[in-house]
C-alpha cells in the first residue's frame, strides 16, 4: 500500500513537474515583445518600450517583459486567465476589430488597470523598505503603502506615468497626433523610428 | 480507480504549488514595513479647508496630503505660503524632463518654447487651488482658444 | 486688459485720485535716507528690470569684475524684450559690408530724424549708431543667432536690420540669460519688485527698496497700487543703479496722464509689467521727463483677438504690403498702406470713429503666395483672417458696398500697373506687381494697438539720468532702453529700439 502510494505520489509530482515546465516554457516564450506583437496592437508601446530602461536601453542592457508588467503575479490562475483573455480579446480586434480606432491616449487614463504592482514590485520590491531612494520618493511610497487596502488604494502606475515606456505619449503622437499642426511632423518622427525599430517587428508603412 | 483519482488529484495539487510556491515567496517581501517618514506635523483636513483649497483632480486622486507640498510651514493651512517650482520638481522631475514628455506640441510647447526655453515657473500658469491660467494667451489669445496649439493647462 | 469693464473704470478712476491725495500728504520723502537703514544685501550695481536693457547692463558691469544683481518683478525674464519681433538695426555692420550696403552714421540720423520730426535727441542717437556694432558683437559672444540676410525695413533708406534666427527677441535675451547666469559675481532674481530709492546726504543714491516673493497679478486693475505681496528688502547698490524698467504701454493711469484721447480701454501688444512705476519713482526724484506724451501705436493689429496676434505678421508682410485698407462704410481706401505707424494709425482712428467702424485689410492669392504660408495657416486657423472666392463676398460679410470695392480695387490695379498711386502714395513700385485680383480674397478687421512708449527719462552720453533740479546727471543713477524718452521722436522707426536698448545697457555698465 505504502509503496503504492510512494509511486502514485512519483507519479504524481513526475507529472506536476512536466506540467510545470510545459506551462513555464509555454509562457515563457510567450511573453516576450516579439511573441505579443503578433496579436497586440502596440508598435508605439514597443518603440517607447525599448526606448525605456526596462526595454534594454539602460547601461547593463537587461530588460523585463510584457508580461512582466501587464499581467498579474500574485495567483497563477489569475495569471493565466488574464493572459488568454487579452490573448482573445485583442486577437480578435486584430482580426476582426479597427485597431485604428482606439484612442490609446485617453486609455493611458486607465494604466492602473493593466499594469500590475507585483510585476513592479518583483524587481523593486526593496523600493518600499529601502533607504537608498531619495526623501521624496521614501515620502511618497510611505504614501502609497498608508492607502494600500482602502477605497483610495493607488498603484504605481498612478504616479511613474511612463515607466517602461519613455515619453509614450511622444511616440503615441507619431501614430495619432493631436495637434493637427503637427501633423507632418509626427508622420516624419514615424517613419524614422520605424526605420529604427525595424529588427524589432515595427511595421513600416506603404 | 477511486484510489487513483485520488492520487492524480494529489499529484496535480503538487505540481501546482510548485508553480506558485516561488510566488508567494516573493509577495511575502512586500509587505515588510518601512520606516514612518511622516513630520512631526499635520494638518487637520476639515471639509471647510477641503473646499477652501481644492486640489487638482490628479493630486485629488493620489489623497496627496497639504504637508507633502508645505512641508515645514506649521499646520495651520491658512498661513501656508505658495510653493515654488523646487516643490513640483520634487515629484516631477526637471523641467527638461517635462519638456521632452510634451515635445509632441511641437514648437508651441510652452515647457520649452522659443520665447522661454526651459525658464518658465511652473506656477506662471499651473495653480493647485484654484484655477489654473495660459499665460501665452496675453499674446496668443486664438491658438490657445481654438486649441490649435494646446490644450486647457492642467 | 480685454476684460475690464466700464464699471471697473470707474473705480480705477477713484483709485488714482486717491493715490494723488497719498501724495500729496507724503511730499517730499520721495527718497529713503540711507542713515535708518540696515542693508539686507550689498551689490555693487543694481539693475531694475532684465530685457535687452537690463541684461546688456548686467553683463557690461559683471565683466567689468563687479558684482551686480539684477532683478525682475515678473515671474517671466525679459519684458517686452522675449516677446519682440528679434529685428535689429545695426550701422555699419558685416552683414552690410558683406551685401555690399554703403550706411554711415549721418544717414542713419536721417532717417530717424524724419520719422521722430526732428525731435530726437541727436546726441543719443549719435551714440547709438557709433556703438550698435558693438551691440551686435556682444549678443553675437553670448550666443546669439541670426539669419544670412539683411531685412529693409519702413523708413530705412538702406537695408541694416539683423533678425534673430527664431525670428523674436527671445534669440537674443536667451543667451544673453544664459550667459549672465554663468557668471559668479551675477545675481538674477525674478518676481523681485522695485519700490524705492535709497539715496545718502549727497544726495547720491546708494541703493533701492525692494520686495522679494512679489507675485504680479495679471487681474488686478492697477497692480503697483493694489499688489501688496513680497516681503520688503534693503539693498545696498555701492556703485549706483541702473534702471532698464522699459515702456508703460500696460500704465492706464500714466497713459491717460500724458494723453487723454487714448482709450482706457484700449489693447497693447506689450507685456502685463510693461508699467511706469519706476519712471514715476525716478520723476519724483527730479529725472527730466522728455516727450511723454508721444506714444506710438502699431496699425496691425486685429480687434477680434488680443494684443499682437497672429493678425499683425499677417497685415504686416501681406495685406499692408500687397494689399489695401478699406473704409467698411463707403469701400474706398483712406491712406498709404505703407506709411509710417503714426500715420497710418492717425489715419485709421479717423475711420474707426465713435461707432467702431473698423476698417478692412485686404489682400488676394498672389500675395499670400509671397509669404510664409505659417502665417497665413495660423491666420486663417485662428478666424481672425478670413478667406473669400470673390470680392463680392467678402464685401457681403462686412457689409461693405460691394460696387464701390470693386472699383476702388481696379484703381489700386490700375496704380500698380503705373507704378504709381497718385491718390495715397503708395510706394507701389515695391510691390513686384502684386494686384489684387487672384481669388480667393482674404480680409481681416484692422485697428491700431498701443505699441511703444516713445517718451521717458532723459540720460546724456553717459547713461545717466539728468536732474531737473541740477541740470546734471544725478549720482549713482543710469537708465537705458525703454525706459528712456526722447531718442526716437515722435515715431520710432522699426527695428531700433534693439540698438538703442543693447546699446545704452552696455554704455550704462561701462560707465557705473
Ligand atoms: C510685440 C512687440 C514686438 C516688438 N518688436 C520689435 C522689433 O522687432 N525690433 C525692435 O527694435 N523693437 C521691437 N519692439 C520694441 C522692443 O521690444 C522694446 O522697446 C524693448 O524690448 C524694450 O527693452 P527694455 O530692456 O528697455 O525693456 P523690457 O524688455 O520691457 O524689460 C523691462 C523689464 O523691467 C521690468 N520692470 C518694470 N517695472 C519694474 C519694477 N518696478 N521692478 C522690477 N522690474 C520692473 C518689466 O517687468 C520688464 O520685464 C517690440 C515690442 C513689442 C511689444
Amino acid at each position: 500500500m505504502k509503496l503504492k502510494l510512494f509511486i502514485f505520489l512519483s507519479i504524481g509530482i513526475g507529472i506536476g513537474l512536466i506540467f510545470s515546465l510545459v506551462t513555464y516554457y509555454g509562457l515563457h516564450k510567450t511573453s516576450d515583445q516579439k511573441f505579443c506583437v503578433i496579436c497586440h496592437e502596440m508598435d508605439p508601446m514597443v518603440v517607447a518600450y525599448r526606448e525605456d530602461v526596462h526595454g534594454g536601453a539602460g547601461k547593463l542592457g537587461a530588460s523585463a517583459k510584457c508580461v512582466d508588467c501587464h499581467l498579474p503575479h500574485d495567483n497563477i490562475l489569475k495569471y493565466i486567465y488574464t493572459k488568454a483573455r487579452n490573448g482573445v480579446v485583442e486577437g480578435s480586434i486584430h482580426l476582426f476589430g479597427d485597431p485604428s480606432k482606439i484612442d490609446w491616449i485617453e486609455k493611458r487614463a486607465h494604466r492602473e488597470s493593466f499594469v500590475f504592482d507585483d510585476g513592479c514590485l518583483e524587481c523593486h520590491g526593496n523600493l518600499l523598505s529601502t533607504q537608498t531612494s531619495s526623501k521624496q520618493a521614501q515620502k511618497m511610497h510611505k504614501h502609497y503603502q498608508s492607502l494600500k487596502g482602502t477605497d483610495k488604494e493607488i498603484h504605481c502606475a498612478s504616479c511613474h506615468i511612463d515607466a517602461g515606456h519613455q515619453n509614450m505619449r511622444n511616440t503615441l503622437n507619431y501614430y495619432t497626433p493631436e495637434f493637427e499642426i503637427m501633423k507632418e511632423q509626427m508622420k516624419e518622427k514615424k517613419s524614422e523610428i520605424q526605420e529604427k525599430y525595424q529588427h524589432y517587428g515595427i511595421q513600416k508603412e506603404k | 480507480m477511486k484510489q487513483r483519482a485520488q492520487n492524480i488529484f494529489v499529484a496535480l495539487c503538487l505540481s501546482l504549488c510548485f508553480t506558485l510556491l516561488p510566488l508567494t515567496l516573493k509577495s511575502g517581501e512586500v509587505t515588510s514595513s518601512s520606516p514612518d517618514l511622516k513630520g512631526r506635523e499635520t494638518v487637520t483636513m476639515t471639509q471647510e479647508f477641503k473646499e477652501k483649497y481644492p486640489l487638482k483632480r490628479v493630486h485629488a486622486k493620489l489623497s496627496l496630503e497639504c504637508l507633502f507640498c508645505h512641508d515645514g510651514q506649521g499646520n495651520n493651512p491658512e498661513a501656508f505660503k505658495a510653493v515654488r517650482e523646487k516643490t513640483c520638481l520634487e515629484c516631477h522631475g526637471s523641467k527638461e524632463k517635462i519638456a521632452q514628455r510634451l515635445d509632441f506640441i511641437g514648437k508651441p510647447n510652452p515647457h520649452n518654447s522659443i520665447h522661454d526655453g526651459t525658464r518658465l515657473s511652473c506656477d506662471e500658469c499651473h495653480y493647485e487651488h484654484k484655477a489654473s491660467i495660459n499665460m501665452c494667451a496675453e499674446c496668443h489669445e486664438k491658438e490657445i482658444a481654438t486649441n490649435m496649439w494646446m490644450r486647457k493647462t492642467p | 486688459m480685454a476684460d475690464i469693464t466700464r464699471r471697473n473704470f470707474v473705480k480705477l478712476g477713484a483709485l488714482s485720485a486717491g493715490m494723488v491725495a497719498l501724495g500729496e500728504s507724503s511730499l517730499g520723502a520721495s527718497v529713503l535716507d540711507q542713515k535708518g537703514v540696515k542693508y539686507d544685501q550689498e551689490y555693487d550695481v543694481v539693475v531694475i528690470g532684465s530685457g535687452f536693457a537690463g541684461l546688456a547692463a548686467t553683463i557690461t558691469a559683471a565683466e567689468k569684475g563687479l558684482k551686480v544683481c539684477m532683478i525682475e518683478k515678473m515671474g517671466r525674464f525679459g519684458g517686452n524684450s522675449i516677446i519682440n519681433g528679434g529685428l535689429f538695426a545695426v550701422v555699419n555692420s558685416p552683414k552690410q559690408k558683406a551685401e555690399g550696403v554703403q550706411d554711415s552714421i549721418e544717414l542713419y540720423l536721417k532717417d530717424m530724424l524724419k520719422a521722430g520730426l526732428n525731435m530726437n535727441h541727436t546726441d543719443n542717437l549719435k551714440v547709438i549708431a557709433a556703438r550698435s556694432a558693438d551691440a551686435l558683437k556682444l549678443t553675437e559672444k553670448c550666443g546669439a543667432k541670426y539669419y544670412e540676410k539683411l531685412s529693409h525695413l519702413g523708413g530705412h533708406s538702406i537695408p541694416r536690420t539683423y533678425l534673430t534666427s527664431t525670428a523674436s527677441g527671445a534669440g537674443i535675451v536667451q543667451p544673453m540669460l544664459g550667459y549672465a547666469e554663468k557668471l559668479s559675481n551675477v545675481t538674477l532674481k525674478n518676481r523681485t519688485k522695485f519700490d524705492d530709492f535709497i539715496a545718502d546726504d549727497s544726495g547720491r543714491i546708494v541703493g533701492v527698496v525692494i520686495r522679494e516673493n512679489y507675485k504680479f497679478d495679471m487681474k488686478a486693475l492697477d497692480d503697483h497700487a493694489e499688489n501688496k505681496t513680497g516681503e520688503t528688502k534693503y539693498i545696498k547698490a555701492r556703485k549706483g543703479v541702473i534702471l532698464a524698467s522699459g515702456g508703460f504701454c500696460r500704465d492706464t493711469f500714466l497713459r491717460n496722464m500724458q494723453d487723454p484721447s487714448i482709450p482706457l480701454e484700449c489693447d497693447t501688444t506689450n507685456q502685463p509689467g510693461a508699467t511706469g512705476e519706476v519712471i514715476m519713482k525716478a520723476l519724483e526724484l527730479g529725472a527730466v521727463p522728455v516727450q511723454m506724451s508721444w506714444i506710438q501705436w502699431g496699425p496691425w493689429a486685429s480687434p477680434d483677438e488680443k494684443g499682437f496676434g497672429t493678425a499683425s505678421n499677417f497685415n504686416i508682410n501681406a495685406t499692408f504690403r500687397y494689399g489695401i485698407t478699406v473704409d467698411t462704410k463707403t469701400g474706398k481706401r483712406f491712406m498709404n498702406e505703407l506709411a509710417d505707424r503714426r500715420v497710418r494709425s492717425l489715419a485709421m482712428f479717423n475711420v474707426i470713429g465713435q461707432d467702431q467702424n473698423y476698417p478692412i485689410n485686404i489682400c488676394d492669392q498672389a500675395a499670400v503666395d509671397k509669404i510664409i504660408p505659417d502665417l497665413t495657416a495660423k491666420a486663417l486657423a485662428s478666424g481672425v483672417v478670413k478667406k473669400f472666392n470673390t470680392l463680392d463676398e467678402l464685401a457681403a460679410a462686412y457689409k461693405m458696398p460691394a460696387a464701390e470695392l470693386k472699383k476702388t480695387v481696379e484703381a489700386y490695379n490700375g496704380y500698380v500697373t503705373a507704378k504709381k498711386d497718385t491718390e495715397f502714395g503708395k510706394p507701389v513700385h515695391g510691390v513686384e506687381g502684386v494686384q489684387i485680383n487672384k481669388p480667393p480674397f482674404y480680409g481681416t478687421r484692422g485697428v491700431p494697438k498701443l505699441h511703444y512708449t516713445m517718451g521717458g527719462l532723459k540720460i546724456n552720453d553717459k547713461a545717466q539720468i539728468i536732474s531737473t533740479k541740477t541740470k546734471k546727471p544725478i549720482p549713482g543713477l543710469f537708465s537705458a532702453g525703454g525706459v528712456n524718452g526722447g531718442i526716437h521722436g515722435a515715431s520710432r522707426l522699426g527695428s531700433c529700439s534693439i540698438p538703442d536698448c543693447l546699446v545704452f545697457g552696455m554704455v550704462a555698465g561701462e560707465n557705473i
